[in-house]
């Protein structure tokens, strides 16, 4: 209960600080103190929450998200102070939509039954998106709900990852194993390795139509390392990764948008003006930090770079806290990340096992692709960084990921407490 | 499933690893380098935040200062267009360029900041920048602008003993005062003012046979031995004439020189050989970057390489005076000028005298150090002797002074096609120990001994008239 308080507190003295440096520089906007002080409180009820109905799961998941929302709110009152409200609102709705799930949730493996549902309907919501979707930045990946703009590739994630989950628990063995033998090779028959590669190839496929590029290589990363994580068989890796290299250089040769993004990232000082700002803005932004940063609100990034409440949000942190705080945002999310994979572990059921091993996968590659992206290591692929990043839809949808680890978590520490105890009352 | 779990962990760690080496790589590494990057805005967009320092001459006269009254900062040229380009300006619409740009982060403060200004600059605190004490002479700059205003061209003056540069003159200049609004009348206006024209290249006429000369010295050609011009020669095929078939009779080294016989030099500058040009040209400074707080072209030799390891032989005789394809700004011309005043040493050039810091005290303080020796004390005293007879009964006459003797050598340099040539003047005074260094280009101006001489023999008389 102590470290739980204490790291709460930390969080929100990290929200309230930063508004009012913010505050002091000229930043800050007198209508967002409703909303920060509502997100304080949820914050503060959750806590309260979780000691009340005895929350068992990993204590440092939550706090470690709440840290990087937190740092994300501070940056976007400072980048877009006029939008921020709203991503508040994301946020504090995020939470909620986290405890529900935490809690509403009875037994998580019964989502593993509606297999082929969960596969028909991430195909639908890319279908719907490809059909009645808008354009913007390039790619085809908004549709607009009522007053809303909605990203479905964001709950795609969610609806893909139940499919890959209850279908990985259930092949395992065999994807393991193989039942066709080739040479020295045994290789699963294709009734079993058949709706895995079908549904890849056409959600990859239906991503590449609309071309959001970024989210096709987070799912091509999450198909990919989700095989192998649960069958340790590197031939998976072996033949994924040379067909990447193949698909990605006939991409590149037939697409003119992917040859004006490697040509960018080739050399972004060439083409200043056009081709190559974005990256060359983000690269003054990060590189005017230094290892302290400019201190908040005082970097250019902000207005500098282009996309900078969305895509290249990193730039502008990376710039105003310097080296130190980009770094310790990466070591947030490492976290994040392990602390999955410690859920998934933790795990005893395979569902659950597959279920939270590639959430931290996804959340893992989608900062990577990003992050390397805004840094110039890969090529730019938009995309927004979980939690951060100004949208609802991504907010949303994170926090429904880290709704399930939560449960996940929470579950199996309490079965596991209940058979040792059944077996102490055995003895 | 754990073991396939822990090497995806692994990889993942390992990525973010190499992330965390790419941020290290922009924010220690290479930050230095893109906050010197031309499209970087970031100096000019710290301009909210700080009092940029103030650009003096070197007798303190003020040529750039911020005024702030009642919070609102406003930039003041008070010496207006004769300045300009060379101070160039800083604008929050239109970016910065001359000495406001490239002394950028000196004038806010942010090279090489003191504590306080790091503690300032971390808190966002009202910020003063440092200043720049130029080595500039207001008095010969104005003196320069006035007698070039309304031609188009450059006169640069340097003190030949240390590298000050004394004058930076290019007209047209604009007027940096509401440039913002005046942008677009400026950009469009004929000769484009906001082009440093002593930092462009043009043809330099005659005034290369000074480089010339050295490569007939170190050939070993007797400079007292007579060649009879006779208005034209033919060399290696070539027809060469003098200027408006003028035939000079017999002359010697000296009096070629004076006269600007072009068949002299072509026909030595063949029999000295294309290797012997060729070191001259680089001993000059041809084909290297001339070291300077703004930034000067390389002069080159041929169109495709600016030193060529061989030059093709067809192109010498006309390079020997200074056309084929040979280009150099006049800020080159006025160092080699001041090389040969200087006994050889050509030496660094400096914009900058020094910077101050808030409290009055230098912080940084321009090094007086050789660039170029570009040849022996001797070889710079035969073309001393040379330039003065040029003045004394040669071409270069109309920059003569009554009280100090001055050595010149003039230029009429055809630019390509049907318009008037361009008209250079390359002199030093006094030529027994010379103070002061110049080179003046009046573009399409005629001749160099009517229309850039005079120029240079106000700069001149306004450094000598002092001291």
């Amino acid at each position: 209960m102590g470290t739980k308080i204490i790291l709460r507190l930390l969080i929100v003295a990290i929200l309230w600080l930063g508004l009012g440096i913010l505050k002091g520089v000229g930043k800050f906007n007198e209508t967002l103190v409703a909303p920060a002080v509502l997100l304080t409180l949820i914050m503060v009820v959750g806590v309260v929450l979780e000691h009340l109905l005895h929350y068992q799961g990993d204590p440092f998941l939550l706090p470690t998200v709440q840290a990087i929302v937190t740092v994300g709110l501070v940056f976007l009152v400072r980048i877009r102070s006029d939008l921020a409200w709203r991503q508040f609102w994301w946020a504090s709705l995020g939470l909620a939509v986290f405890y529900l799930l935490l809690w509403g949730i009875r037994d998580y493996r019964r989502l593993g039954r509606f297999q082929y549902l969960w596969g028909l309907a991430a195909l639908i919501l890319l279908v719907v998106t490809l059909i009645f979707g808008f354009a913007s930045h390039g790619a085809t990946s908004w549709i607009r709900v009522g007053p809303f703009t909605v990203e479905p590739e964001e709950l795609v994630k969610v609806a893909l990852l139940l499919f890959l989950a209850s279908y990985l628990s259930e092949h395992e063995e065999l994807l393991r194993v193989g039942t066709v033998q080739w040479g020295r090779l045994s290789l699963p028959d294709f009734r079993t390795l058949g709706p895995f590669l079908l549904m890849a190839a056409v959600s990859l496929g239906l991503l590449a139509a609309q071309k959001s590029l970024g989210t096709a290589l987070v799912f091509y990363s999450l198909f990919v390392l989700l095989l192998y994580a649960v069958t340790n068989r590197l031939l998976y890796l072996g033949v994924a990764v040379p067909v990447f290299l193949a698909t990605g250089w006939v991409g590149y040769l037939l697409f003119g948008h992917v040859q004006v993004r490697v040509a960018a990232w080739l050399n972004p000082w060439k083409d200043i003006a056009h081709g190559g700002y974005q990256i060359a803005q983000s690269l003054f932004a990060i590189s005017g930090g230094g290892i302290l940063g400019t201190g908040l609100g005082n970097g250019i990034g902000a207005f500098q770079v282009p996309e900078a409440s969305t895509d290249f949000i990193f730039a502008v942190i990376a710039e105003e806290l310097g080296f130190a705080g980009a770094m310790a945002v990466l070591c947030l999310f490492l976290i994040v990340v392990f602390r999955a994979f410690a859920v998934s572990m933790k795990t005893v059921d395979r569902f659950g096992q597959i279920l939270t091993a590639g959430i931290g996968i996804l959340i893992g590659t989608e900062a990577l692709v990003i992050l390397t992206g805004v840094t110039k290591l890969l090529p730019l692929t938009g995309l927004p960084l979980p939690w951060v990043s100004y949208g609802g839809s991504s907010m949303l949808v994170h926090f429904m990921l880290l709704g399930f680890l939560a449960n996940v978590s929470h579950n199996s520490t309490v079965s596991t407490q209940l058979t040792s105890r059944e077996r102490e009352y055995a003895t | 499933m754990m073991q396939g779990l822990r090497r995806v962990a692994l990889g993942l760690a390992f990525s973010f690893l190499i992330l965390g080496l790419g941020l290290v790589y922009w924010q220690v590494w290479r930050a230095e380098a893109l906050q010197n990057h031309p499209a970087n805005r970031r100096l000019i967009l710290l301009e909210d935040r700080v009092k940029r320092g103030g650009i003096f001459d070197r007798n303190g006269e003020i040529l750039a200062q911020t005024q702030v009254t009642g919070g609102k900062k406003t930039r003041v040229y008070p010496k207006g267009e004769a300045f300009e380009p060379m101070v160039g300006y800083a604008t929050l619409q239109h970016g910065s360029a001359g000495l406001e740009g490239a002394l950028g982060d000196w004038l806010l403060g942010v090279k090489d900041a003191t504590f306080t200004q790091q503690l300032q600059q971390v808190f966002n605190l009202p910020r003063q920048g440092n200043d720049a004490v130029l080595t500039i002479d207001a008095r010969i700059q104005l003196a320069a602008s006035a007698a070039l205003k309304g031609k188009q061209g450059a006169a640069v003056a340097i003190d030949p003993r240390n590298g000050d540069v004394l004058a930076l003159v290019s007209e047209p200049g604009f007027n940096p005062d509401g440039l913002d609004q005046n942008w677009k009348t400026i950009s469009t206006q004929a000769g484009s003012p906001f082009r440093n024209h002593a930092f462009s290249l043009f043809p330099p006429g005659s005034t290369m046979k000074v480089v010339t000369s050295l490569a007939l010295f170190r050939a070993g050609i007797n400079t007292t031995e007579l060649y009879d011009c006779e208005g034209s020669t033919i060399v290696r095929g070539q027809a060469i004439h003098e200027q408006n078939d003028k035939a000079h009779g017999w002359v010697n080294y000296n009096l070629a020189l004076a006269d600007s016989c072009n068949t002299y030099f072509a026909t030595y500058a063949e029999k000295a050989g294309t290797d012997k040009f060729l070191a001259a040209a680089k001993a000059f400074g041809f084909g290297q970057s001339i070291p300077l707080e703004l930034s000067v072209p390389q002069s080159s030799l041929t169109k495709t390489e600016a030193l060529p390891a061989k030059l093709d032989a067809t192109l010498l005789p006309a390079s020997a005076f200074g056309q084929g394809e040979v280009m150099v700004s006049p800020f080159h011309m006025a160092l080699i000028a001041a090389g040969i005043a200087n006994q050889g040493v050509i030496m660094q050039p400096h914009v900058v005298e020094r910077v101050l810091g808030e409290d009055g005290k230098p912080v940084y303080t321009s090094p007086v150090e050789p660039w170029l020796t570009a040849m022996s004390k001797d070889e710079a005293a035969k073309i001393t002797s040379g330039m003065i007879t040029a003045v004394n009964e040669g071409t270069a006459s109309p920059g003569a002074l009554p009280d100090a003797q001055v050595a010149a050598k003039t230029g009429s340099a055809e630019p390509g096609g049907d318009v008037p040539t361009h008209a250079w003047y390359i002199a030093f005074a006094p030529a027994e120990a010379p103070r002061i260094a110049v080179a003046v280009l009046v573009e399409n101006g005629g001749t160099g001994g009517g229309a850039a001489a005079p120029i240079a023999r106000q700069m001149i008389q306004s450094a000598l008239s002092r001291k």
